[in-house]
């Protein structure tokens, strides 16, 4: 989840007469978690589906409604201006095909507000930009350019002073040699032309999705803003302009259009959408009984606009509010404007009639029986090494199902067997007084299209008398007890267990897991000092009973 | 002082000690006539009482070797040699006479200064009466003798020389008792048992402490009418991100949140006309182009959601109420707080007349039956549901307020494509947390430790 952090200061100015507490309190009622506090600053966890939250002046925005201090939807006040214009060449199509843009003019601009922008443009990239794949920002020192812009392509030679640099780089050098190069040149990585903004001197703007040029940098100098955003769709930049010119308003810049036409682009309107919503799904969903001027007052609460037509309820909902898919979305912001905390739990009778399941039933018999047997259960990962399954075990590992790019070295292949966890356990152990007595039920897997999942038992037993009629005794009365069942033993070989001292279960004449004595190399590679015995069966099979 | 109450054993062992003050445990079972295991566990009572005191000490145990044995029959060599001197003195009947332990006789009488050699006619200078390790070789004989009891001085030289001793190094017991002890009257001691004594530890097998939970939490759903489904854990991405309206470029699928299992892509996902479904309700809405390869990808699963809406889209039901409980799967750094494989519980309310207000009353029942009262609603986001609800608990112990259970009901853009038409309240969270205000732990790895400290401490019943 994304964080922003505020301080309760300026959101006091922001939202009007309110206390450090109130706002405190009310957060959480925003979806808004606290990650922390330090006496006037805060940092706070928004979802990635609400960017406006990511200052803030959007989180005032949201408050004030819900605090009742403001409440309806904000209206985008865009004057029309003939000065600003884009014009777009055919050639962008196959590389990134669509810009938009606006101009905010007439803003205070200190450190704190760029920075505040800087963080923002960043969240806005990371999530609704998909890594600046879908759509990304720029924003510029308005006064730097000279209209009108445009948006074509140009090759890789193509040199200018990007942001953060003093002097000329093409744009080989830029992805090869800067940060932002080489985290985002990928999403050029297929073509050999390369979309750039060029003003009216041919200067170079922007170079999207990667970097701003130098001389367009915002400073606290600058008074006048123009944003471009670039994407691979035309909704999804405006969507993400559409958040940048709520800000900017709320942060009190005047906004003017931006006239973009050509290779099917055209001006971004940034309007508001009408959903109908009916109050009757409402309450139903709720479990309250709201009149309509109830439903009304909580959307607006929500800053949303809201009107009654028939039975019906009529919503606006302005652009940055692209988040609202459908009539559900408004059920959950008459909620958040009527409060959760107002909202009374309420238990409904069962309809229906509860039922364990029989697999789970079994298996809990089964580990009572082992626990009789005098047996500690032990839980092990799923998820283990090669080292712990294979290689101090002795086993050969011939279809192994691995993960991707794990974070854990411990955790990178699914376990096709128990035990070896099991013995990975003694080893931990080994301080610990003796006879130390485990088991495990788990699933383990096996590949396969699909992939197989089954349940094993596995039961080890570790002291300096163990044997294996001891452990034969055990699982013969673990299954006798558990299921009725016969075992019989047949020797034979295992890499874990010592040569003649090893045999399959057989359950009906059918193999279905082994036991004996662990090898003692295996024993001296745990520095275990004692004998070990073990056993594993697959429980599937032939043992559980499902229903 | 301890009460004196004594088994018949330390009686025995008392009364002994107090006779012959010191004794190895061999002398004692002599004495006794108890058996060793008998002494040995007697010795170890009176030693926990401090009653007696055992003091280990080594000692090498003498006897003759095959050279040590031929010498106390014919001589020492040297011996041998001063002897025949007195007869010969040419150094070739010497030689002759004596064979192989001429050399060594030879040497050591020259280096004694007991010889003088001449050429090749060899004279008796002034030799002592005894020599070196004779009085030694006659004391041992053919007996087995303590080194303590030999002349040290004289024995030494016989020690270094080749297979003359042996030499066995031997532990040995000494028991005696302490002066607590000795003023032990036995007539007086009641013929009662130390019932005051510490007793060996015993260590119950018993259930891991997080199958308890697991098990409580099952059983507090299933009387709450809630049937039990079960899932694999490998999933496809369809059922585990797609059918529950997660994008394909969403964050959540990428490689470093889950895992994927190398090189293993479903080859059956679904209905063909669910998958139809499912990916235009992707296209409408977040607006990209879906791709099936994307939805065959094997992954871990991420949440046991996918069962259930698996389960809910197989059977379409009007009315009901199933949860679904096992392990799921995060590509996280393994740290005090978060593991790569928890468990999680799963559940689902599905009914015409299901409300927000009823998800609400599920969960804060469920709190109540596992001891949570304090308990608030929070709202938050989930791709999947609208509205959404989080809970917030009270963890007195740390005194703040924790996030637990997650829940909403499934958007419209998850259940319509999968011909669910009735409201669907869903909840699920992680297990290992509630575990960890059960248990007061603040590290989860210890639920997977299997460390045998504490399985078998944990108190069973919190």
């Amino acid at each position: 989840m994304p964080v922003v952090e505020l301080s309760y200061s300026s959101l006091q100015k922001l939202i009007g007469k309110v206390s450090k507490k109130q706002i405190a309190d009310s957060l959480p009622f925003l979806g808004l978690d606290i990650e922390s506090e330090d006496k006037d600053l805060v940092r706070i966890e928004y979802s990635p589906n609400r960017p406006d939250y990511s200052t803030d002046f959007g989180i005032a925005l949201g408050m004030q409604g819900l605090l009742g201090i403001k409440t309806g939807a904000l209206k985008l006040k865009i004057k029309k201006s003939k000065q600003y214009s884009i014009s777009v060449t055919h050639d962008v199509a196959k590389v990134r095909p669509f810009v938009t843009g606006i101009v905010a003019k007439n803003g205070k601009i200190v450190d704190k507000t760029i920075k505040q922008l800087m963080a923002m443009q960043e969240d806005l990239h990371f999530g609704i930009g998909r890594k600046r794949k879908k759509s990304s920002i720029g924003i510029h020192d308005l006064d730097k350019i000279q209209f009108p812009l445009v948006y074509t392509t140009t090759d890789r030679k193509h040199k200018f002073i990007p942001l953060n640099s003093t002097k000329e780089l093409s744009i080989t050098e830029i992805l090869e040699t800067t940060e932002v190069g080489k985290d985002y040149g990928n999403l050029l990585a297929n073509s050999t032309k390369m979309p750039i903004i060029l003003d009216a001197n041919k200067n170079t703007v922007s170079f999207p999705p990667i970097i701003n040029a130098a001389v367009t940098t915002v400073t606290t100098k600058t008074k006048n803003l123009f944003v471009e955003v670039t994407g691979i769709n035309k909704d999804d930049a405006e969507d993400m302009l559409s958040v940048v010119a709520t800000i900017l308003q709320s942060a009190g810049f005047s906004l003017e259009t931006v006239t973009i036409s050509g290779a099917k682009n055209s001006t971004p309107k940034l309007a508001e959408r009408k959903m109908t919503v009916s109050p009757s799904l409402i309450n139903q969903t709720l479990g309250l009984d709201l009149n309509v001027s109830k439903i009304i007052s909580s959307l607006k609460k929500s800053r949303l606009d809201a009107a009654a037509k028939g039975k019906n309820i009529v919503c606006t909902i302005p652009a940055y509010r692209f988040d609202i898919f459908g009539e559900m979305d408004l059920v959950e912001e008459v909620a958040l404007g009527y409060g959760i905390q107002n909202l009374e739990p309420t238990i409904s009778p069962s309809q229906t009639l509860g039922q364990t399941n029989p697999v789970s039933l079994q298996l809990k018999s089964l580990n009572l029986t082992m626990i009789g047997l005098g047996y500690l259960e032990a839980l092990n990962s799923s998820l283990t090494s090669k080292r712990v399954l294979y290689e101090m075990t002795n086993r050969e590992s011939k279809t192994i199902i691995s993960v991707l790019d794990s974070k854990s070295l411990e955790h990178t292949i699914l376990r096709d067997s128990i035990l070896p966890g099991l013995l990975e356990n003694l080893s931990k152990n080994i301080h610990e007084s003796y006879p130390q007595k485990l088991f495990e039920t788990g699933t383990v897997f096996s590949s396969g299209n699909p992939i197989s999942e089954t349940i094993n038992l596995s039961g080890i037993s570790a002291h300096k008398d163990a044997n294996f009629t001891e452990i034969k005794s055990v699982l013969q009365s673990a299954l006798k007890t558990g299921f009725d069942l016969e075992i019989a033993t047949k020797t034979t070989e295992h890499p874990t267990f010592e040569k003649g001292h090893c045999a399959d279960v057989l359950i009906n004449n059918k193999a279905v897991g082994v036991i004996g004595e662990i090898n003692s190399k295996i024993i001296e590679n745990y520095k275990i000092r004692v004998p070990v015995v073990a056993f594993e069966i697959s429980l599937s099979e032939s043992i559980l009973k499902s229903l | 002082m301890l009460s004196q109450v004594f088994h018949d054993i330390e009686k025995k062992i008392i009364t002994s000690l107090k006779d012959n003050p010191k004794q190895t445990p061999e002398n004692l079972e002599e004495s006794t006539k108890l058996s060793p295991d008998q002494i040995r566990r007697g010795i170890e009572w009176l030693k926990l009482k401090e009653l007696a005191n055992v003091e280990e000490s080594k000692s090498s145990i003498i006897s003759l070797g095959e050279n040590g044995k031929e010498s106390l029959e014919k001589g020492l060599p040297e011996r041998r040699l001063l002897d025949l001197l007195k007869i010969k003195s040419t150094l070739s009947d010497l030689q002759k006479e004596l064979g192989p332990v001429f050399g060594p006789a030879m040497g050591l009488a020259r280096k004694n200064n007991w010889v003088e050699a001449v050429g090749n006619t060899i004279t008796l200078k002034n030799p002592p009466d005894v020599l070196p390790g004779e009085k030694s070789l006659k004391q041992i004989g053919d007996s087995k003798l303590s080194s303590d009891e030999l002349d040290s001085d004289d024995f030494s030289g016989l020690l270094k020389r080749p297979n003359f001793v042996i030499e066995e190094i031997v532990k040995t017991k000494q028991i005696s008792l302490t002066d607590a002890a000795k003023s032990i009257n036995l007539d007086t001691s009641s013929g009662g048992i130390d019932v005051e004594a510490k007793v060996p530890e015993i260590f119950v097998a018993r259930t891991h402490p997080l199958k308890d939970t697991i098990d409580e939490i099952r059983e507090i759903f299933v009387t709450l009418g809630f049937s039990e489904i079960y899932g694999n854990m490998t999933q496809s991405s369809f059922w585990n991100f797609d059918a529950l309206f997660t994008p394909q470029d969403h964050p959540a699928r990428e490689l470093q949140d889950t895992f994927y299992l190398d090189g293993i892509s479903a080859k059956k996902i679904a209905t063909p006309e669910q998958i139809r479904k499912v990916s235009d309700s992707h296209k409408n809405n977040w607006r990209y182009q879906w791709d099936i390869n994307e939805a065959r990808k094997m992954v871990l699963r991420t949440h046991t959601t996918c069962v259930t809406i698996k389960h809910l889209a197989e059977t379409k039901p009007d009315e009901a109420r199933v949860f679904s409980l096992g392990r799921v799967f995060r590509n996280e750094k393994v740290s005090y707080k978060h593991l790569v494989e928890f468990n999680q519980i799963e559940g689902v309310v599905v009914g015409k007349d299901a409300n927000l207000r009823n998800l609400m009353g599920i969960q804060r029942e469920f709190y109540k039956r596992i001891g949570i009262t304090k308990i608030k609603f929070w709202p938050t986001f989930f791709p999947y549901t609208e509205p959404s609800l989080q809970t917030m608990v009270y963890n007195e112990r740390l005194g703040k307020w924790v996030e637990l259970f997650g829940m909403g009901i499934f958007r419209p853009e998850v259940t319509k494509p999968l011909g669910i038409t009735k409201p669907v309240l869903a909840w699920g969270g992680g297990i290992e947390r509630i575990a960890m205000l059960k248990y007061g732990l603040d590290d989860v790895r210890e639920f997977y430790n299997n460390n045998l400290n504490w399985l078998r401490s944990v108190s069973k019943c919190q």
